[in-house]
This record gives C-alpha cells, sequence and structure tokens, in this order.
C-alpha cells in the first residue's frame, strides 16, 4: 500500500516524457468529451421523458376534472343529452378578492383605452402573478448578486 | 542613560518588525498590482462583489505575509517537567531533556482560508447560486444541455496545451478548468490538483469572467454568418411547477451516482435550487441566496487574494497560466457556438448559433452577450431567455467536467 502510494508520488512529480504527456492528453481528452456529454445526453432523455409524464398526469387530471363538471350537468331526459347552462354575461367576481377595487378600475380603463373605439371589452379574469421574477428582472438580480 | 537607550531599542525593535526591513520588491509589486486591481473594481466596476474583496486580500498579504502564516509549535526547553514556566503546556522529553509546547497561532486569513482549502466554501455559494437559478428554460428545451456540454471541450483541449507546456498532469488540469468559466468549480476543483496555483487561476478565472462582454463577441460574430445571427427563435413552452421540482432532484441523483466526485458541487447547486422551487422553505432560500453567499463570498474573496504572495505569484507560471486560460476560455466560447451551428442546421434553421457560447456558464453574463450579439443583427430578437437555458447547462456541464479531472487526474 505505502510502496503503491510512493511510486505514484513519484509518478505524479517526475517529469513526463512526450509520449506520456501524449498519452495523458488523449486520456483527458476522451474521457472528458465522453463522459461530460453521456451524462447530459442522458439528462436530456431524463429531462424529455419525466417532462412527457408530468404533461401527460396533468392533461388526464384536466380531462377527469372536466368529466365530473359534466356529470354535474342536467342531462335532457328526451334524448340524453348534457345541457349546458352557461350565463350570457359573468356575473361573477372577476379579479381575486385580495385585489382592489381601485386596481381593477384602473385596469379595466387601461384595457379599454387599448381597445379600438367602440368595443366593447370584457375583463374575464384578474389575478395576482406568482410573485415570480421575469427572465429580465431575474437576470438583473443574477447580475447584481452573483459573485461566484 | 538607561531610558534613552530602552527608547531606542524598542523603536530598532519597532522598525525590525516593520513591513520596511521584512517586504521584498515582490511584495511592493503585488501592493501595486492590487491598487490596481481595486481601482478596477471601485471605479470600472469589473465584478466589484469579488475583485475588491480578491485585490484587499492580495494587499494585506503583501504588506503583513504572517497574516497567511500557519500555527507552529515551539518547543521552550526547561529544567524539569515540573518547571513553573511550562505550567498548563504539553510536554516533550527529548535526548534527556525536558521541552515545553509553546503553541504560536496561525494568522487571521490562514484560518478563513481552510473553507477554501478543505472544499466549504465553492459547495456554498453554489447553494447560493442554486436558490438563484431558474432551470425552466433548459427543462423547456432540454436540447440545450448538448450546448453546455459542447462549451466545456476548452477545458479539455486546455488540458493538452498545459501540460505541453511543462505543467504537471494535476496543474494542467487546474488550470484548463478556468475554461468552465466558473469560479467556484475552478477554486474546488484547483484546491484539490494543484493548492499552491490557487491565487494565479482564481484571478484568472475571474478577470476572464468579467472581461466575457469583450472576449466573446468577436469569436462569436467570426463564426456565425449574418443570417444565422439574425434568427428568431419560438417562445419557449412554459414549465410546470411539478417539473421544476422534480429537475434538482433527478439531476443530483444521476450525477452523484455516475459521478461521485461531482456531488459536492451538484449537490449543493440542486439543493439551493429546490429550496427555491418547493416554495416551502423561503426563509432558507432567502437566507442562503442573501445571508450566506454573501458572507461566503467576502471569505473566499479575501482569502483567494491572500494566496497571491509576491513570491509565488510573481513567476513566469503565472503568465502561463493567464494565457492558458485566455485559450480556453475562448476554445469553451467557440465550441459552444460550432455546436449551436450544427443545431441550426439540423433543426432547419430554428436555433440561433449564438446561444451556444452562454454554455461556458459565468451566468447570467454569458447569456446576455448572446442577447446583445443577436440585437445588434435585429434589435427586435430576444435571445435572453434562450441563452439562459446553455448558461445553466454550462453551470452543470462544468460541475461534470470538474468531476471528470479530478476522477482522471491523480492527485
Amino acid at each position: 500500500m505505502l510502496q503503491s502510494s510512493v511510486i505514484m508520488l513519484q509518478n505524479m512529480t517526475a517529469e513526463l516524457s512526450l509520449y506520456e504527456k501524449s498519452v495523458s492528453a488523449a486520456k483527458v481528452i476522451l474521457t472528458g468529451f465522453i463522459v461530460v456529454f453521456g451524462m447530459l445526453l442522458l439528462l436530456i432523455g431524463i429531462i424529455k421523458l419525466y417532462s412527457a409524464i408530468v404533461a401527460g398526469a396533468q392533461n388526464a387530471a384536466d380531462k377527469r376534472a372536466k368529466r365530473k363538471e359534466r356529470v354535474k350537468e342536467p342531462v335532457d331526459a328526451d334524448n340524453g343529452v348534457h345541457i349546458i347552462q352557461k350565463p350570457a354575461y359573468i356575473t361573477g367576481p372577476a379579479a381575486d378578492d385580495d385585489i382592489p377595487e381601485e386596481v381593477v378600475a384602473v385596469i379595466a380603463a387601461a384595457v379599454a383605452a387599448s381597445m379600438s373605439p367602440g368595443a366593447k371589452p370584457r375583463i374575464k379574469s384578474i389575478k395576482k402573478a406568482n410573485g415570480g421574477r421575469s427572465a429580465w428582472a431575474n437576470a438583473g438580480v443574477l447580475d447584481n448578486t452573483r459573485p461566484f | 542613560m538607561e531610558i534613552i537607550q530602552g527608547f531606542l531599542d524598542a523603536i530598532y525593535g519597532i522598525f525590525a518588525g516593520s513591513g520596511l526591513t521584512n517586504l521584498n520588491w515582490q511584495n511592493y509589486i503585488m501592493i501595486a498590482v492590487s491598487i490596481f486591481l481595486l481601482y478596477l473594481a471601485i471605479k470600472r466596476q469589473y465584478e466589484p462583489l469579488l475583485l475588491l474583496p480578491i485585490a484587499f486580500g492580495m494587499l494585506l498579504v503583501n504588506l503583513y505575509p504572517d497574516i497567511m502564516a500557519a500555527p507552529e509549535i515551539s518547543l521552550v526547553p526547561v529544567a524539569s517537567k515540573t518547571d513553573p514556566a511550562a505550567a498548563g503546556h504539553a510536554m516533550q522529553f527529548i535526548n534527556g531533556q525536558w521541552y515545553y509546547e509553546n503553541p504560536q497561532y496561525g494568522g487571521l486569513l490562514y484560518y478563513l482560508y481552510q473553507g477554501v482549502k478543505l472544499g466549504i466554501y465553492p459547495p456554498l455559494i453554489f447553494l447560493g447560486i442554486g436558490c438563484m437559478t431558474d432551470f425552466g428554460p433548459l427543462i423547456s428545451n432540454p436540447k440545450s444541455l448538448i450546448l453546455g456540454a459542447a462549451a466545456q471541450i476548452g477545458i479539455f483541449v486546455t488540458f493538452t496545451g498545459a501540460i505541453f507546456l511543462g505543467f504537471s498532469e494535476a496543474q494542467s488540469g487546474a488550470i484548463a478548468i478556468i475554461g468552465g468559466a466558473d469560479g467556484p468549480t475552478a477554486i474546488f476543483v484547483t484546491t484539490k490538483l494543484a493548492p499552491k496555483l490557487l491565487g494565479s487561476i482564481a484571478i484568472a478565472a475571474y478577470s476572464y469572467m468579467a472581461l466575457v462582454p469583450i472576449i466573446q463577441p468577436p469569436i462569436m460574430k467570426a463564426l456565425t454568418t449574418k443570417k444565422e445571427r439574425s434568427v428568431v427563435m419560438e417562445q419557449l413552452r412554459p414549465v410546470s411547477k411539478l417539473e421544476k421540482i422534480i429537475f434538482p432532484v433527478i439531476v443530483v441523483i444521476l450525477i452523484s451516482i455516475f459521478l461521485p466526485d461531482a456531488a459536492p458541487l451538484v449537490g449543493m447547486l440542486m439543493l439551493g435550487n429546490l429550496f427555491k422551487e418547493s416554495g416551502v422553505v423561503d426563509r432558507i432560500a432567502k437566507a442562503a441566496q442573501n445571508e450566506l453567499m454573501n458572507i461566503i463570498t467576502i471569505f473566499l474573496g479575501v482569502t483567494v487574494g491572500a494566496t497571491a504572495k509576491g513570491s509565488t505569484f510573481l513567476t513566469f507560471d503565472t503568465i502561463k497560466i493567464i494565457v492558458l486560460g485566455l485559450i480556453a476560455f475562448a476554445m469553451g466560447t467557440a465550441f459552444g457556438v460550432l455546436f449551436g451551428k450544427l443545431m441550426y442546421k439540423f433543426t432547419g434553421g430554428k436555433v440561433n448559433p449564438l446561444i451556444g457560447s452562454a454554455g461556458v456558464s459565468a451566468v447570467p453574463m454569458a447569456a446576455r452577450v448572446s442577447q446583445k450579439v443577436g440585437q445588434q443583427e435585429n434589435p427586435g430578437n430576444f435571445l435572453l431567455m434562450h441563452a439562459m437555458g446553455p448558461n445553466v447547462a454550462g453551470v452543470i456541464g462544468s460541475a461534470v467536467a470538474a468531476g471528470v479531472l479530478l476522477n482522471v487526474i491523480p492527485h
């Protein structure tokens, strides 16, 4: 054990011949190239696989939710067709409860101002963003906070 | 008379212990270099968060080298084991003489440097980086991992250059990792392969990272056509929260199993990312990316700078390291862009090759350079998010490359 350590130390400190240098360089390039690409290609495959699984699971969940809604809808007794009752206009609150009315008014005014005259835009929903930063904001934060 | 003699002795003692008699010409040159680096950090704002502490550490160690001195134990001879002078000290009996051990403590920066030497700081920095990194663009377009891998080729090619320039295998590996353009990774590898070169390698790595906007654009323009640079890429698909949560867990399992040497870096990076994406430990995530990272940055910067003592830094090897580092960096950029061109061809012109240069890490500067060069051809083109994919892939790629070097090279 000790002998092999001494030999290894001698190998590390001794000046390498041209042949040894070439072998070492070729070994590092080949291993590095294959391992780095291999690992990252494997990662690509796994990301694609689990993304497909997650997307499939989410689609299935969405479909189940829609089916449940349909079951709740009344059925025409004569021909068995689901009767979909939709109000002519959505009258419920479009905005989340914690968004002040003033903010809703400002958003509605901004939307109306951006449309052509005479158009009657209808706001269906106003939701707070989930707090995530935009790509630009992220880049800015990283630029200022990532020294290393 | 006795008072005057005592006064003169005291003055002489102060003079003899001062830098005026203890410093050599190399120290004075390094003091000038450190003041120049302070100027670049403060006035020019070149990576000031790291350059300022590095430059100040360099200044301190060249003014007072003992600030990095290791602790020592001196043996003081005493008449007997029960000598009152030795009370409370460990004793040694050598050749019929009793000695007591008189410990002399190391310098302040020596103790702070242990975090670098033992490989503790770089993974902790990666923890903070993980908390700030959004892997969404990478998950949305996993092919960008290829660009992150391609940009690491410069590391392995530079290894060849270094070994033929007379560096040992271990030193060549440490120099080559500059091409990864990732500070913590470069420090982590160097402390394990060639700790004596740490000052030169860290300063070269960080200098090139600061100079990304100057080094990369000419290479990117030389290797691409106007048509390629003008490609507008399709918008990335939105990535669900579940996908973002699964990503760090899968990456850490995969890389730690196949390449355990990369586990400390990748593990901490992914832990930080899971803190962020899980959304259930906001307090910890904020602490990791703010307080912890800032504290470690101070310790890391000052102590890395303090490794640049005049006598060890001012050598021809440092010049060779700086030249090889530049080659590594340029090669990484070039290979990233060339693989970007390959993807441009294979996708029928859907990929803008400029995003390939972002594969060298240097987050987010390299991605911003891709964005800027792309906008020079087409002001309405926004490549930033597309370039963030290879950019964060480069962080993973350089950690994997570090694992390969640590695995293949005897140290």
